[in-house]
């Protein structure tokens, strides 16, 4: 598996398509066929109090796509800064477990792992 | 030697931070900055806690005035983080805002000088459009912004948390 994390619209899932991947084989936010995840943040944040459940199903995915939440202001309402916190943890789980991670900057790959 | 952590929330610097020190000789000392509010509060308390357990720290809450702590002995310490310290330096309960730069910077000055290892952890909170927000939150993404920058300066290492993982921004990654 995968992981490429980064900011909104910073190239992700251009990134995934010179994988191989075309935009048919990416779910956004829902667990199916699809070898490609993205929009992991919005998946969690539909039921942040069990993220971790996700960990088994997003390890046979063959791309996992995420955007990085947590680098703003703290939000005030609880679920947000939860969904925010569980996303984090969530892939940092994914990360130790995945092949290769990514982050993207300005559609600039650094590979981290 | 001053080791600076950054990253966003959830990233993983509090247990990076934590096998830092680990693998420094003692004695350690944590140093808590966030003061417990609500449910949340607690809940991040409890599982600090949780984490540090079994690895010798003793655990030193200070919430303000970092400059006046006196250390029991010269050792390594965990300081977390900076951006609750800067909140609580920053805003009282009545609303009034007060520019915590200087406070923030000496405490950790003084801090250092009893230090062997000293590790600081921070908090990346600019890398999104903070024009929604009021002008009390946006002085302090820039005062935060500008402690950060200070601190960085001063560090002998800067680490980058993402996904758990260490980028290494300044210095060398320590061996762990």
């Amino acid at each position: 598996m995968i992981l490429i994390v980064g900011g909104e619209a910073s190239g992700k899932r251009t990134y995934a398509e010179g994988l191989g991947y075309s935009r048919k084989q990416m779910a956004d936010a829902v667990l199916n066929d699809c070898p490609v995840l993205f929009h992991l943040e919005r998946l969690v944040a539909e039921n942040w109090e069990h993220a971790e459940e996700l960990l088994e199903p997003l390890l046979k995915k063959e791309v996992v796509i995420c955007n990085e939440v947590g680098s703003g202001v703290i939000p005030a309402n609880r679920p947000d800064r939860k969904a925010r916190e569980a996303t984090g943890r969530l892939c940092i789980l994914l990360a130790r477990e995945a092949d290769s991670v990514v982050r993207m900057v300005c559609g600039i790959p650094m590979v981290l792992k | 030697m001053m080791i600076l952590l950054t990253g966003g929330s959830a990233c993983g610097k509090s247990s990076y931070g934590e096998r830092l020190c680990a693998s420094q000789p003692g004695p350690r000392y944590y140093i808590a900055s966030m003061k417990p509010y609500g449910i949340d509060g607690a809940e991040k308390v409890a599982r600090h806690r949780r984490l540090r357990q079994g690895k010798g720290f003793e655990t030193i809450e200070r919430y303000t005035d970092l400059a006046s702590l006196i250390l029991p002995e010269k050792g390594c310490a965990l300081l977390e983080c900076i951006c609750n310290l800067t909140a609580n330096e920053m805003f009282d309960e009545e609303g009034n805002i007060d520019d915590p730069y200087d406070r923030v910077l000496s405490g950790v000055q003084a801090l250092r000088k009893q230090c062997d290892t000293l590790v600081v952890i921070t908090n990346e909170v600019g890398a999104e459009d903070g024009s929604a927000y009021d002008e009390g939150t946006r002085e302090y993404m820039r005062i935060l912004g500008a402690i950060n920058l200070a601190l960085a300066r001063e560090a002998d290492t800067v680490l980058e948390l993402v996904c758990g993982i260490p980028i290494v921004r300044k210095g060398d990654l320590p061996k762990l």
